[in-house]
């Protein structure tokens, strides 16, 4: 299978900490790709440093064959982001943001009408589409945020932990989304902290501490390095790569 | 471009869909105008109330009170004598106006009657400005009488009818030619004699708010930073320039949406000029607006958090309302004209004054014009060099 993204050596400190270390790993085409690490790990630096909206100080990624740092126009073609915080407009409606973040992504006015049309239906927002989002619920708010990295028609989606503080249903609606748009072609890099979700989504796995890579593998892989894959758990693992101590 | 407009009309389409926001731009400076225009602008017509008490009730009488009536802002309120006297003694009322009885018989008879007219001090300016009313219309009262006697005097064998006739007709002929003719002539159309409200207090008030809802702004570009949506934008197509661009014209267009708002008040119910001023009074905001919203930008970078750009956005606004002039003239030197130097609202106010009221037009007053413009240019390019999307990143 093609490489869609390879990020070699990449790099970046904030003011005495060293946030992202030389971090080098691949994301294959259609590929469920688990970023995982404690609070602090440097997970959404190095999402920030892939979807091209922070410099690194060190390295460089391609993604579909474009440079992030000489190329970050193509790149910005093929990426859609949803980051940790909800980056949206609370007083608008639903619609109204997908639209926008449509025009954002290059489509026409009618065009992305009829794609937040079809996206809202994708995450279950049909019947609220017109109310503000500041009205919604949590887990509603989520697959909002959600919805927006989707305008862009992304070949690469990066989800930066999109499932924190919602409940079961919602929950088990946005895997289904996922699983749903890796059957249609999209390459998808999911963080999270709960290690139950990224056994069943994800096809790879990479672990960070202290902005260092230091584990990377399929579940099973991962599993077997630890014990017997079939009785260990993910969070054995995790555990066993990152230690015990408290982080932040 | 179109894509910064596209920026800039998200940003305005949230100002409006916030009702706090609406109530708090367009809603506050609407009552505030209405306030304004009571105390100090419209027509600064006078009111006033005679407290009467007609112990005479005959016709001369009733034809003095009726006529009092009729002056513009002038009412009439009849009181029984120990009324009159009571209100006075508790000071309830300030003036009263006493016909005593025999009035109407010695004016007929043209011996002098009289009006007593009681105060309480001065009587206030009511008093007064009614008791010069009233000593116009006794004077034509007496008058008349007095040419109705002269007349019946000459022609003693005349029907009385035909008397009363003929003097009404001269009556009639020189109210309708005065010989002396009274002409008022407003004066606010000229630029440098204007009154205050319409060259000074007005244009600040619109500054004022430009200035106060667009820099105030610079809290949701700071809450954009913070929740991410800046940095969002940035990983689509959107480039920096056009995110930048869009944010300084969102700021335009939220400033213009209340400035159309205050003119449109001013120009419809005031009536202070006509559509061609209207039209230049609009451009000027909309470069004042555009300083504003330069203004805002520097805040939303130099500011961590919220409270820190509202705070500093208003304490600049109130610096420059304050020392601009809005509210006293800065005068030609001294220290408070050095301090209105260093303020836009000066330069903004001093490009109004006249373009409100049509008298002058914007290519007179390009000196002021080329000041506040400059200073939007010199914003905006300061503005580009700090503005961040993120605490760390372009
Ligand atoms: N803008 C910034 N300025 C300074 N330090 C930062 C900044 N952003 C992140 N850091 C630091 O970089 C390190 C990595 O942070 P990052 O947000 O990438 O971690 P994370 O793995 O996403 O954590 P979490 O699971 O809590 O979201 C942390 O020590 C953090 O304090
Ligand atoms: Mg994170």
């Amino acid at each position: 299978m093609d490489d869609f993204l390879a990020a070699d050596n990449l790099s970046k400190r904030f003011d005495g900490v060293q946030a992202v270390d030389s971090v080098s790993f691949a994301i294959r085409s259609q590929e469920i790709f688990g970023l995982l690490g404690p609070n602090g790990a440097g997970k959404t630096t190095t999402i920030r440093m892939l979807s091209t909206v922070l410099a690194p100080d060190g390295g460089d990624v391609e993604i579909g064959g474009y440079s992030v740092t000489r190329e970050s126009d193509e790149v910005r073609k093929r990426i859609g982001v949803c980051p940790q915080e909800l980056a949206l407009y609370p007083e608008l409606s639903a619609s109204d943001n997908l639209v926008f973040f449509g025009r954002m992504a290059g489509l026409s006015g009618r065009e992305a009408k009829s794609l937040a049309a079809d996206t809202l239906e994708r995450v279950g927002l049909a019947d609220r589409a017109k109310d503000a989002v500041r009205k919604y619920s949590g887990g509603m708010k989520r697959r909002v945020n959600i919805a927006i990295a989707l305008m862009s028609r992304p070949q690469l989606l990066f989800l930066d932990e999109p499932t924190v503080g919602i409940d079961p249903q919602s929950r088990n609606h946005i895997f289904d989304t996922v699983l749903a748009l890796r059957g249609e072609g999209m390459t998808v890099l999911y963080t999270t902290h709960y290690m139950e979700e990224a056994d069943r989504l994800c096809d790879r796995i990479g672990v960070m501490d202290n902005g260092r890579l230091i584990a990377l593998g399929a579940p099973a892989e991962l599993k077997a390095q630890v014990g017997d894959p079939a009785t260990t758990t993910l969070e054995e693992v995790f555990l066993n790569f990152t230690g015990r101590s408290l982080r932040d | 471009m179109s894509r910064a407009f596209l920026v800039a009309l998200i940003g305005v389409k949230r100002f409006i869909a916030d009702r706090g926001d609406l109530a708090f731009g367009i809603a506050l400076p609407i009552a505030l105008f209405a306030l304004m225009t009571g105390v100090f602008g419209g027509e600064a017509s006078f009111n006033g109330t005679a407290h009467v008490a007609d112990l005479d009730g005959g016709r001369a009488a009733s034809e003095l009170l009726e006529r009092l009536e009729r002056v513009d802002g002038v009412s009439v309120r009849r009181y029984a004598k120990p009324d009159l006297d009571d209100a006075l003694d508790r000071s309830a009322i300030l003036n009263g106006f006493v016909l005593p009885a025999g009035f109407t018989a010695s004016l007929d008879a043209g011996i002098p009657a009289e009006v007593r007219i009681l105060r309480r001090g001065n009587g206030g300016d009511a008093a007064q400005i009614i008791t010069a009313i009233l000593q116009g219309i006794a004077a034509d009262l007496a008058s008349e009488s007095r040419i109705r006697n002269g007349v019946a005097a000459l022609a003693p064998d005349a029907p009385p009818q035909r008397v009363d006739a003929a003097v009404q007709r001269l009556i009639t002929d020189a109210r309708a030619n005065p010989p002396v003719r009274v002409e008022t002539q407003s004066l606010s159309e000229d630029p440098d004699d204007g009154d205050d409200f319409f060259s000074r207090l007005l244009p600040g008030m619109i500054v004022m708010f430009l200035l106060f809802s667009i820099t105030l702004g610079a809290q949701t570009i700071v809450e954009e930073r913070r929740n991410g949506t800046l940095e969002r934008l940035l990983s689509t197509r959107l480039r920096p320039w056009e995110l930048f661009a869009g944010k300084f014209l969102e700021g335009v267009g939220r400033g213009m949406l209340q400035a159309l708002v205050f003119l449109g008040l001013a120009f419809v119910v005031l009536r202070v000029g006509g559509p061609l001023a209207f039209v230049q009074s609009a451009a000027l905001a909309a470069i004042v607006a555009a300083s504003a919203s330069a203004l805002a930008l520097i805040i939303a970078a130099v500011a961590r958090t919220q409270d820190q750009a509202s705070w500093i956005a208003v304490f600049i606004t109130m610096f420059m309302t304050v020392f601009g002039g809005t509210f006293f003239p800065v005068g030609d030197s001294g220290a408070l004209n050095i301090l209105s130097r260093f303020t836009l609202n000066k330069y903004a106010i001093d490009a109004f004054d006249g373009v409100i009221s049509g008298a002058a037009t914007l290519a007179d007053r390009w000196a002021e014009i080329a000041v506040v413009g400059g200073a939007a240019i010199a914003g905006l390019a300061a503005a580009r060099l700090i503005f961040r999307v993120s605490s760390e990143g372009k």
